[in-house]
């Protein structure tokens, strides 16, 4: 087998061990949420992650160890959505949903393309400083809310858990092109949201 | 040269790799010339540093969820 930890933690899997499915739910749960909010919707993806952990606790004897762990789980969660999704996939909907604290758009630029607003200079630059503001966790997480489910869980993939665009393409059936498109914009709103708070002390 | 504007519209993809060698070269440019452009993106690196760091809750759920499929794959075997 390629991956070592993996196979440490599978044999403790295979045994029934509370506690390893303690760490493989708390490791890949996020994770599969996400790909499956993104295919399925937020109302019916609770339900394909159930239905996609007891998939895995049956075909535990069948890992074979040829992909990661991750990559298994999570596309066993991306075929227990497709399975749901019975009817016809619906478009990828590239329309952007206005963020509470908007973007980087248009109106920061001057005509000839230089900056007319330029970048606020904020006062932390670590993310653990940044961080520690409580009210700035509750303004991000505001903002993490109103991207569409399909935006919102290409960056999660992405950035939470460092997920290839190329394995996010697969996973969710979204082209390379719409996936860097929704993770751009995605990026900008988070962006945007603590720039805001950086130049206002508020949300 | 490329703008500000442009810059901006391709940083995710800068920062993803996804830019050919001619484009990055471009890129780094741009940078070297631009104090605000040098911002833009050191901020951004600290925002996806942020998203990486932001805690997230749902403990007891979890603990259930785990007990739930152990006792699953006892039976099971």
């Amino acid at each position: 087998m390629n991956y070592p930890t993996d196979s440490a933690l599978l044999s403790r899997l295979l045994a029934g061990e509370q506690k390893a499915f303690r760490e493989l739910v708390a490791t890949y749960q996020g994770a599969m949420r996400a790909v499956a909010f993104a295919i399925v919707g937020s109302r019916n993806a609770d339900e394909v992650v159930q239905d996609a952990w007891l998939a895995v606790v049956r075909n535990l004897e069948g890992f074979q160890g040829r992909a990661s762990l991750k990559t298994w789980l999570l596309t066993i969660t991306a075929n227990t959505a497709k399975t749901r999704l019975k009817h016809n996939r619906r478009e990828v909907l590239l329309d952007d949903i206005s963020s509470p604290h908007g973007s980087i758009g248009d109106e920061r630029f001057a005509d000839d393309g230089h900056w007319l607003l330029a970048p606020y200079a904020w006062h932390q630059d670590t993310p653990e400083a940044l961080l520690t503001e409580a009210e700035l966790r509750e303004c991000l997480e505001k903002t993490l809310a109103s991207l569409s489910e399909l935006q919102g869980s290409v960056l999660h993939l992405r950035e939470r858990e460092g997920l290839e665009l190329e394995e996010i393409c697969n996973l969710l059936q979204v082209s390379l092109s719409n996936v860097r498109v929704l993770l751009h914009r995605a990026r900008l709103k988070v962006f945007a949201t603590l720039e805001h708070f950086e130049e206002t002390g508020q949300c | 040269m490329l703008s500000c504007k442009e810059l901006v519209a391709r940083s995710s993809d800068f920062l993803d790799k996804q830019l050919s060698f001619r484009q990055r070269l471009a890129v780094r440019r741009h940078l070297l010339a631009c104090k605000n452009c040098r911002r833009f993106i050191k901020q951004m690196r600290l925002s996806q540093a942020v998203l990486r760091q932001l805690p997230q809750g749902q403990n007891a759920e979890l603990d259930s969820l785990a007990a739930k499929l152990a006792e699953l794959r006892r039976q099971h075997s």
